[in-house]
C-alpha cells in the first residue's frame, strides 16, 4: 500500500516535471524560422508561399507555411507582409485576406476574411493595422474604379477591420512616419497621399508625380523613387516637417529605377538587372553598377530586391509557372548564394 | 449498348434510311480509330460532355470543381488542339481556341464519336490530338418518339431533358429541350478552415440549357435538304478557393446552325453547307456588380464538296471552304478574319477489305500563313480476326482572337501550331470482343504559350516544341445468355508528351489514364459500373516533383428497372464516387465525395 502511494507520488512529481519542461521548451522555443530571411512568393496559377533561408545562407526551406500548417490555403498573390511584434500578417491580394502567424513559428493565428478587397500593404500603429485596398480597377469598373480605394483599419486584438479610410483615388504602398500614413500608386495617381490615422481624416496630398512606387523615410525625410514612362527617374525628397520637397533627377540611362531601398546611409535601387547604390546625402545619382545579375525574365527581373546585414538579395519573377531563384550578393556586388525558392518571389523579409 | 469501333457506313446516301451529319466521318476515315458512343451509354453517364468522356474514352480532362470550366487533353496534347465537331462543323471556341466540355449536353445527340489523330484536312484547326463528333442523325421512316428524363440529385442538382422525333419518309424532325442545374454547394472531403468548420463548395452553382431542332427533308430519292440547330446557355458561378475570394461568375452562350443540301446521282456528288456560328462569354468579376466583360465572334461558314466516282473502287472530292469570323469584346477591338481553303480526297475502296486515303488540303487566311496538310492513310482487313490502319498526316492549330488581338499582349505575328503525326492502328476482333491498340507519335512546332512579355503584359509566342507519344488501348465485350445480358468496355493510355528543349513531360498530362464499365441486365432490370483512374499530373513545366495532382480512382454504379408501361418506363438510381474518394483534378479544386442521383425515362 504504501509502495504504491509513493510510488504514484514518484510518478505524479515525473509527470510534473516532465510538463514543467515542456513548458520550459515552449517558452525557449523561438520557432523554427527566428533566424532568416522570408522570401515572399506571390504564386500564379497556384496559392502563394513563404520560403525561408537562414541567416547563415547555409540552407532554404520551401513553403514553410504549408509546412506548419498543412492544407490550409494562404491565398491567390501573396502581395506582402507587415509585421506586429511577434506577429506577421501575410497579405494575399487575390483572396482578400490576411493570414496571421507568429513570425518565428509560423503557426497560424487567425485570419482577416472580411472587409478587404484586394489588399495590398499595411503598416501597424498603437494595436491597428492600417492596410491599403485597391478594391475595383478601371478596367471593371470605369466610374470609380479609380478613386474607390481605401484603407482598412483592423483591430489588432480582435483581428477585425473595424473601418474604412476612403481614399478617392488610388492607393498601393503605404508608410508610417512621425504619426502620419504616405500612400503611393504608380498608375493612376501622381499625388502623395497623406492620411491622419487619428482623425481617419485625408491630408492635403503633395504633388509629387505620376508613377511613385517604392519610397523610405529617414531622419524626417520620405525618399520617394519615381519612374516615369520614357522619362527620367528620380528620387523625390519631400521634407515631412513642412512637405516641401527637393529631387534628383537620374542620368538618362537610368531610365525606369526600381526599388528604393534605405540601407546603412545609402540609397540603393535597381535599373534592369543592375543594382546601383548612392550616399543618403548625395545629390546626384549613381550610374556605375554595384552588379549585374542574369535574368531570363522579360517581366520578373528584380521582383523582389532588398538590402540588409551587408547583403543585397534579389528575387527573379522567372517564368511565373516554375520555382524562382533568389540570389544573394555582398555589397560590393559579389555573388555570395544562390538559392530556389517558389513561384514569383516578390519580397524580402528579416527574422533577426 | 457496347462501344462499336470503326462502325461500317453504307456509302450511297440517297437510299439510306438515316441521314448521316457527318457522312466523312466514318467514309473516309477508315485508316484512323472511331470510338462511338451511342445513346444506351450516354444515358448510363451524368448529362455533362465531360462525364461521358471521361469515364469512356481516353481523354482526360481537367475541371476547376464540378461542374466548372472544363479542358481536355487528348494525346497529350493541349487543351486547343482537341476540336469539337458538331455535325461535321468545328466549333472550337474562336476566342480561346479551345472547347469547355461542361457546355455541353451529351443527351442532346445521337451519337459521340471520338476519332483519334489528326483530322485538320477534314476539320480544320485544333484537330491535332483528335476530334469528338456531336451527330444528330436524322431517320426518315414514319416515328414517332418522345423522350422525356427526369433526374434528380445530391447537391440539389436537377436534370430535365425532353427530345421528340418525328418523321415520315420524305421528313424528319427532332426537337429537343435540356436544362441541368445545381447548387453544387457539396462538403470537401476532409477539409475544414482555420476555425475548424467543414470546407465546401461556395459560390459554383450553375445552369446550362439547351434547345435543339434539327430538320430534314428529302427532295427526291437522291436530294436531301438538312437544317440543325442548336443554342445554348451556360450560366456558372465559379467556386472559390479560399472562402473570402471574391465571388465572380461566368455565362457562355452559343448558337449554332447549319443548312446542308446533299445530291448524289451517278458518278456524281454534291454537298453544301452554309452555317452560322455565334459564341459569347461575359465574366463579372463580382457578381454584386453589374459589370462584365464580354467577347463575342459571329462565324459564316460556306462549304461547297464536290465528289466524283472516278472508277468504281476510287472516289475523288473537290472542297472549297470560306469562312467568315468576326471577334469583338472589351479586351479587343473589332477584328474580322476570313480564311478559304482548298482540299482534295481521294479514296480507294479497292475492296471490302482494303481502302486507302489521301487527302490534302491549302489554306489561305488575312492573319497568318497556314501550312500545307495532308492526310494519307490505309486499312486493310487481314481477316475477320484483323484489321491494320496506317495513318501519317499533318495538322494545325491557327492562333485564336485572343492570341491575336488581345489588349495588350495579343501577338499578330504568331504562326499556327502545325503538327506531323504517324501512327498504326491495331484492331482485333474474335467473336464479341474487340480490342483495338493504337501506337502514335506526334510532333508539335510551334506551340503558342503565353509568356510574360514586354512591360507588365503578358503576350503569346510560338515557343515550344513538343513531341507527344503513346499507346492507346479500347476494348469492347458483350454477350447475351438468356435473359443476361453483359457488356464490359475498358480504355488505356499512355502517354509521354514532352517538350524538346528541357525534355520535360507537360504539366497536366497524365501517363496513364483507364476507364472501365460493366454494364448487367436481366430482363428489365440493369446495373452497371464504370471506373476511372487518372494517374498523376504535373502541375509546373519543371516537373517539381512536389507539385503534383495525386493519381486517382473514382467509381459510380447505377441500377434501373423498366416498369414495362409505354415504350419504356425507367426508374433509375446512381451512386458516384461510390468509395468517397478524396480526388481533384486541378489545385485546390476538390471534387464532390460520395454522392446520389436518381432519374426517370418515360419513352411513348
Amino acid at each position: 500500500m504504501k509502495f504504491s502511494k509513493l510510488f504514484f507520488v514518484a510518478l505524479m512529481s515525473v509527470s510534473v516535471f516532465v510538463s514543467c519542461t515542456n513548458d520550459n521548451d515552449d517558452v525557449v522555443d523561438s520557432g523554427d524560422y527566428n533566424q532568416g530571411v522570408l522570401v515572399l512568393n506571390e504564386g500564379s496559377s497556384e496559392q502563394g508561399s513563404v520560403s525561408y533561408i537562414s541567416n547563415d545562407l547555409s540552407s532554404v526551406t520551401q513553403d514553410v507555411y504549408g509546412t506548419v500548417n498543412g492544407s490550409d490555403l494562404l491565398g491567390k498573390f501573396t502581395q506582402s507582409i507587415f509585421f506586429d511584434g511577434d506577429k506577421a500578417y501575410i497579405i494575399a491580394g487575390g483572396s482578400n485576406k490576411i493570414t496571421v502567424v507568429n513570425r518565428n513559428t509560423f503557426k497560424l493565428i487567425a485570419k482577416i476574411e472580411t472587409g478587404l478587397v484586394k489588399p495590398r500593404y499595411g503598416v501597424v500603429k498603437d494595436g491597428k493595422a492600417y492596410v491599403t485596398n485597391a478594391n475595383t480597377y478601371s478596367f471593371e469598373n470605369p466610374d470609380t474604379g479609380n478613386t474607390d480605394d481605401f484603407i482598412a483599419v483592423i483591430d489588432l486584438a480582435t483581428n477585425l477591420v473595424e473601418s474604412k479610410i476612403e481614399l478617392n483615388a488610388t492607393a498601393n504602398r503605404i508608410v508610417l512616419e512621425n504619426g502620419k500614413l504616405y500612400i503611393t500608386e504608380p498608375y493612376s495617381n501622381d499625388k502623395l497621399l497623406v492620411v491622419n490615422p487619428t482623425t481617419k481624416g485625408l491630408e492635403t496630398p503633395i504633388n509629387i508625380g505620376s508613377d511613385a512606387d517604392t519610397m523610405e523615410a529617414k531622419d524626417g525625410i520620405l525618399y520617394v523613387l519615381r519612374s516615369p514612362y520614357g522619362a527620367a527617374s528620380e528620387i523625390v525628397k519631400v521634407k515631412l516637417s513642412d512637405n516641401s520637397m527637393n529631387k534628383i533627377t537620374f542620368p538618362s540611362e537610368l531610365q525606369d529605377a526600381k526599388n528604393l531601398d534605405i540601407e546603412a546611409g545609402k540609397i540603393y535601387y535597381t535599373v534592369g538587372t543592375s543594382v546601383y547604390g548612392m550616399d543618403l546625402t548625395a545629390t546626384e545619382a549613381s550610374n556605375t553598377a554595384i552588379l549585374n545579375y542574369t535574368s531570363t525574365s522579360d517581366w520578373g527581373k528584380m521582383y523582389g530586391f532588398a538590402v540588409r546585414n551587408n547583403h543585397i538579395f534579389i528575387a527573379d519573377g522567372g517564368d511565373f509557372t516554375a520555382n524562382s531563384k533568389a540570389y544573394v550578393y555582398s555589397l560590393t556586388g559579389t555573388l555570395q548564394k544562390e538559392f530556389t525558392v517558389g513561384v514569383g518571389p516578390n519580397g524580402f523579409y528579416f527574422n533577426e | 449498348m457496347c462501344q462499336w469501333i470503326s462502325a461500317q457506313n453504307d456509302s450511297i446516301i440517297n437510299l439510306k434510311e438515316v441521314v448521316v451529319s457527318d457522312a466523312t466521318l466514318h467514309l473516309s476515315n477508315k485508316s484512323q480509330s472511331i470510338q462511338v458512343l451511342n445513346d444506351s451509354v450516354i444515358s448510363k453517364n451524368q448529362s455533362s460532355l465531360t462525364n461521358l468522356l471521361n469515364y469512356n474514352s481516353v481523354l482526360y480532362f481537367k475541371e476547376y470543381g464540378r461542374g466548372m470550366l472544363s479542358t481536355v487533353s487528348f494525346r497529350g496534347t493541349t487543351a486547343s488542339q482537341t476540336a469539337v465537331i458538331w455535325n461535321g462543323i468545328n466549333v472550337n471556341s474562336q476566342l480561346t481556341g479551345n472547347s469547355d466540355f461542361n457546355t455541353f449536353s451529351a443527351p442532346d445527340f445521337n451519337s459521340v464519336s471520338i476519332k483519334a489523330g489528326g483530322g485538320s484536312v477534314s476539320y480544320g484547326s485544333g484537330a491535332i490530338g483528335g476530334t469528338v463528333h456531336l451527330n444528330n442523325d436524322l431517320v426518315f421512316k414514319n416515328k414517332f418518339v418522345n423522350d422525356f428524363r427526369f433526374d434528380y440529385g445530391s447537391f440539389t442538382t436537377l436534370g430535365v431533358n425532353y427530345k421528340m422525333a418525328f418523321s415520315n419518309k420524305k421528313w424528319s424532325t427532332q426537337i429537343g429541350f435540356s436544362r441541368n442545374s445545381s447548387d453544387n454547394d457539396y462538403e470537401y472531403l476532409d477539409l475544414y478552415t482555420w476555425k475548424g468548420e467543414q470546407r465546401k463548395n461556395e459560390n459554383g452553382q450553375y445552369a446550362t440549357t439547351n434547345l435543339y431542332a434539327n430538320l430534314g427533308y428529302k427532295i427526291n430519292p437522291n436530294a436531301v435538304l438538312t437544317f440543325y440547330s442548336q443554342t445554348s446557355n451556360t450560366d456558372r458561378h465559379l467556386s472559390l478557393v479560399s472562402e473570402s475570394d471574391s465571388k465572380t461568375k461566368y455565362i457562355n452562350t452559343f448558337s449554332r446552325n447549319l443548312l446542308e443540301y446533299s445530291e448524289a446521282k451517278d458518278r456524281l456528288s454534291t454537298n453544301y453547307k452554309l452555317a452560322f456560328l455565334a459564341e459569347e462569354y461575359q465574366y463579372f468579376g463580382d457578381i454584386e456588380s453589374d459589370y462584365f466583360s464580354f467577347g463575342k465572334s459571329e462565324s459564316i461558314i460556306a462549304k461547297v464538296d464536290f465528289g466524283y466516282q472516278l472508277i468504281e473502287s476510287i472516289k475523288l472530292n473537290g472542297i472549297l471552304d470560306y469562312n467568315h469570323t468576326k471577334g469583338f469584346g472589351t479586351s479587343f477591338g473589332n477584328n474580322t478574319r476570313q480564311i478559304g481553303a482548298v482540299a482534295l480526297k481521294a479514296v480507294q475502296h479497292v475492296d471490302d477489305k482494303w481502302q486507302n486515303e489521301l487527302s490534302l488540303r491549302k489554306e489561305v487566311s488575312s492573319d497568318y500563313d497556314s501550312p500545307f496538310l495532308f492526310s494519307l492513310g490505309s486499312s486493310y482487313i487481314f481477316n475477320s480476326f484483323y484489321n491494320l490502319k496506317v495513318n501519317l498526316s499533318r495538322n494545325f492549330r491557327i492562333p485564336t482572337f485572343n492570341d491575336l488581338y488581345w489588349e495588350q499582349g495579343g501577338n499578330p505575328n504568331l504562326k499556327p501550331e502545325s503538327s506531323y503525326q504517324a501512327e498504326v492502328g491495331n484492331i482485333f476482333s474474335y467473336k464479341k470482343f474487340t480490342l483495338s491498340e493504337t501506337l502514335y507519335f506526334i510532333k508539335i512546332n510551334d506551340l503558342i504559350r503565353w509568356v510574360p512579355g514586354n512591360g507588365d503584359n503578358w503576350s503569346p509566342e510560338n515557343t515550344d516544341r513538343v513531341n507527344t507519344y503513346g499507346a492507346e488501348t479500347i476494348l469492347g465485350w458483350s454477350n447475351t445468355y438468356g435473359k443476361n445480358s453483359f457488356a464490359v468496355n475498358g480504355t488505356y493510355a499512355y502517354t509521354i508528351s514532352k517538350n524538346v528543349d528541357t525534355n520535360k513531360q507537360l504539366f497536366f498530362v497524365p501517363y496513364h489514364k483507364v476507364t472501365g464499365s460493366i454494364a448487367y441486365s436481366y430482363g428489365k432490370l440493369s446495373a452497371n459500373y464504370q471506373y476511372l483512374y487518372n494517374g498523376f499530373v504535373y502541375t509546373r513545366s519543371d516537373n517539381d516533383p512536389n507539385e503534383i495532382i495525386d493519381g486517382y480512382q473514382v467509381s459510380n454504379v447505377g441500377i434501373d428497372y423498366d416498369f414495362g408501361f409505354l415504350k419504356a418506363s425507367k426508374l433509375g438510381f446512381q451512386v458516384l464516387n461510390v468509395f468517397n474518394q478524396k480526388y481533384q483534378s486541378l489545385e485546390d479544386r476538390p471534387m464532390p465525395g460520395r454522392n446520389f442521383n436518381m432519374y426517370i425515362i418515360l419513352k411513348f
